[in-house]
């Protein structure tokens, strides 16, 4: 679960692709993920999981992405066996299969390299309420927090005799009733201790918040934008006019 | 014998008696809290051994090991959970296998002692921060561990809670429990006196009586700890008895008789 | 010197309660004044700083009675966003007032929320982070810093939005000594180069006492005690009140009880020392 979960964590990381405009990231796994979608023999599917990798590697975020691959494929691997019981014959299932973990790939790939900022600037940008982009960015925010407090509560109620790792398994979801409600409880308190900061720090006093950082496409955003689409294109041109074995 | 390895810990050895009370101080950071999550088993030890009543921390669960040794943490909130303070204090009562009459007991004791028995039915939220924490304090001595430890218990508190802790403290020791404080909070140590123990980037730097500890400047310097006001001005003044400051009525004592 | 805040009969009762949380508080802080507010739990203190910087009555609806003034505006009558750039309050977590992934992110989020242009934001960022000497934090995120850390950003996140009161809630408490001092000397600092007002509700009086011009003393929501650090100190009903009044002032008011009168009023065992010794 926690490697999947890395998966989608971002990392700060310097590379040239991390530089890149964040809707530049975007456009890039959009295209991808299309590619995956559109592909329907195992050579084209498998080209489109290379080059997710190739980027990936490129990226140096190499092992985060081929890790989430690789934990995906219990969830691939269902996929072929429904398939292939369904009657849809080996080489069909097979590209469903790698499919989905070019799909899982390919959204992976945006998450790792690009930052929480960054999102929330791109949110900002398709025009999400500033109170959506707001409570995202602060539930990001707080992840470590929480997990933090979660580790301290659990360390607490360890420490009068809870045991969270015997009995049954409804025993042992019962006896998470005291990590939960005490976590439930904190965040609460939390939220009311954050809404007196925001207020006291002018949240909410104009529509239009002015922003530190803003996103501006520079020469290399474009390069790599129009090459990719070209790229794109040619995929699809590859995929329309030619008949693969398999 | 404690000793510990990795970042955090750094070849700590320490013996604590039974009965004894012992100050832990040192920065934030430094490795108090650390130290003690190994006494109750929270933490287990990369390379030595922590040994409790004669048991290695490694044998037995942490669940099993607060029978003996209980941690009153810092933040309340990270431990209430229950629909009254009656069935809080009854918590690790029934984890740690009480029959209901002892339970019954045990919990009007510790209600009774602490002075929360008149929120016995009440929730636990809504009780100030000063009583919530008196209610982690009663819901551990209620299963009356050999070795009660407090990790920071006067942060936030005001000069009438402190009071009442250092009397509670003291009490606990009295009853020969081992007590144990994490404290930054040196002005409260110096009226317990107990022994103290100095902590730096995960190592002891500084182990000894609390009158002698309190009095090595540069070691307290380097390790970020600041001294006792009676310390400080016993150091600076000139002359200076022998023995230092126990309490202000002693330093008033000794300054009227010096000036006179 | 100017008269900052006048707080004129103040009594508040949150909704649904029936206790009065403030009754009648009357008292006035000066332009580049000092002032600590001390209390046990419980005695209206965090109450009072929200009434002073607006949170009560805005966020916070009840029953108000009197007024409090702040720069010249009525608190009660002027909005958030314009009571946000005459008075900063800290809160005494400094983790649940970081909102954003970086440091000067967080610190232009006051800022943003006024519509600053962006030039003048950047500015502004830069010349309090150079301030509270935290440069090298500009790129961090929150769970990367430390305590102490974790609060100069929380300062300077208030600080940029330049309001000419400070209020801190209690500043020291999940601070360890050393760091705690090093607070309270970059608050003195702030107080006499920058000419900030801080109001400072504090329970380790210790600290504070060297640097306060004044202390308020609070009890079951009203003021008991005021006056200076010697005149509230050394006042017998203080300890009655629940305020930890240092050993050091203990021992002033029993030497003095016992005919003992030392010259000037020590606020660091230094001080007293240096005076005993000169006898």
């Amino acid at each position: 679960m926690y490697w999947i979960a890395n998966g989608f964590l971002f990392r700060r990381v310097t590379s040239p692709f991390h530089k890149l405009d964040p809707r530049v990231k975007l456009s890039i796994s959009i295209m991808f993920f299309v590619l995956s979608l559109l592909a329907s023999y195992v050579i084209t599917v498998a080209a489109v999981l290379i080059a997710i990798l190739a980027v990936a590697a490129f990226a140096r975020t190499l092992k985060r992405v081929a890790r989430t691959m690789l934990f995906s494929l219990l969830f691939a691997s269902i996929i072929f066996l429904i398939n292939f019981f369904f009657g849809l014959g080996l080489l069909h299932a097979l590209v469903y299969a790698l499919r989905f973990l070019a799909i899982i790939s390919s959204t992976s790939l945006f998450f790792v390299t690009t930052s929480p900022d960054e999102l929330e600037q791109i949110m900002k940008w398709m025009r999400v309420p500033r109170d959506v982009v707001f409570a995202f960015v602060t539930a990001v925010r707080f992840i470590p927090v929480v997990m933090l407090d979660a580790f301290q509560i659990m360390d607490a109620q360890k420490s009068r005799g809870l045991e969270l790792e015997k009995g049954s398994v409804l025993v042992r979801v019962r006896n998470l009733i005291p990590i939960l409600i005490p976590l439930v409880v904190n965040s609460v308190i939390r939220s009311g201790e954050l809404a007196e900061a925001m207020e006291s720090r002018a949240y909410g006093a104009i529509p239009k918040p002015t922003s530190l950082y803003g996103m501006k496409l520079k020469w290399y955003d474009w390069t790599v934008l129009l090459t990719s689409f070209l790229a794109f294109l040619i995929a699809l041109y590859i995929y329309h006019s030619f008949h693969f074995p398999f | 014998m404690h000793q510990t390895g990795v970042r955090a810990l750094d070849g700590v050895n320490l013996t604590i008696d039974a009965g004894e009370m012992v100050g832990i101080v040192g920065e934030n950071g430094a490795g108090k809290t650390t130290l003690v999550r190994h006494v109750n088993g929270l933490l287990k030890p990369l390379t030595g051994s922590v040994e409790v009543e004669g048991t290695n921390t490694r044998d037995v669960s942490t669940a099993n090991l607060s029978r003996k040794v209980g941690i009153a943490f810092q933040n309340p909130d990270h431990q209430l959970f229950s629909d009254s303070v009656e069935k809080e204090v009854t918590f690790a009562l029934t984890n740690f296998g009480f029959d209901k009459p002892k339970i019954d007991e045990r919990v009007s004791w510790a209600l009774d002692f602490f002075g929360l028995d008149r929120y016995r039915k009440s929730s636990p939220l809504i009780l100030s921060g000063g009583e919530k924490k008196r209610l982690t304090l009663a819901s551990i001595l209620a299963w009356d561990p050999g070795v009660v430890i407090l990790d920071e218990p006067t942060v936030g508190q005001d000069a009438i809670q402190k009071e009442k802790l250092a009397e509670i403290t003291n009490t606990l020791h009295s009853a020969g429990k081992t007590v144990i404080i994490v404290s930054h909070d040196v002005e409260f140590l110096w009226s317990l006196q107990p022994r103290v123990v100095v902590m730096r980037q995960g190592r002891v730097v500084g182990d000894g009586t609390c009158a002698d500890v309190m009095l090595d400047r540069e070691m307290l310097t380097a390790a970020r700890v600041s001294q006792p006001q009676l310390v400080r001005l016993h150091e600076r003044l000139a002359p200076r008895p022998d023995k230092t400051f126990l309490t202000v009525p002693d330093a008033r004592a000794w300054i009227t008789r010096e000036v006179a | 010197m100017k008269t900052l805040v006048s707080v004129d009969n103040l009594s508040f009762r949150y909704l649904d309660s029936e206790k009065w949380a403030l009754d009648g508080i009357n008292f006035q802080i000066q332009e580049g004044e000092v002032v600590v507010l001390a209390g046990q739990s419980g005695c209206g203190k965090s109450t009072l700083l929200r009434c002073i910087n607006g949170l009560i009555p805005h966020m916070y609806p009840g029953d108000y009675k009197g007024s409090i003034t702040v720069d010249g505006e009525e608190v009660a009558k002027t909005p958030m966003r314009a009571l946000a750039q005459k008075v900063g309050l800290l809160f005494q977590n400094p983790e649940n007032q970081i909102f954003m992934f970086s440091v000067e992110r967080d610190i232009a989020f006051g800022l943003e929320n006024l519509g600053v242009p962006r030039a003048e934001m950047r500015r502004r960022v830069d010349d309090v982070m150079k301030l509270l000497s935290i440069v090298p934090l500009a790129l961090r995120a929150p769970h990367e810093l430390s305590d102490g850390q974790k609060q100069r950003v929380a300062l300077a996140g208030v600080l940029a939005m330049r309001p000419r009161l400070i209020i801190l809630d209690e500043p020291t408490s999940l601070l360890d000594p050393q760091t705690a001092s090093e607070l309270v000397s970059l608050v003195h600092s702030l107080n006499k180069e920058a000419g900030l007002t801080f109001v400072i509700v504090e329970h380790r009086l210790e600290l504070l006492a060297p640097i306060a011009d004044r202390i308020i003393v609070m009890d079951k929501g009203r003021k008991v005690l005021e006056g200076t650090v010697p005149e509230v100190l050394g006042d017998p009903k203080a300890q009655d009140y629940g305020i930890s009044v240092p050993p050091i002032s203990r021992l002033y008011s029993q030497l003095t009880g016992a005919g003992l009168a030392l010259p000037q009023y020590p606020t660091t065992p230094e001080e007293m020392a240096d005076e005993v010794n000169a006898l």
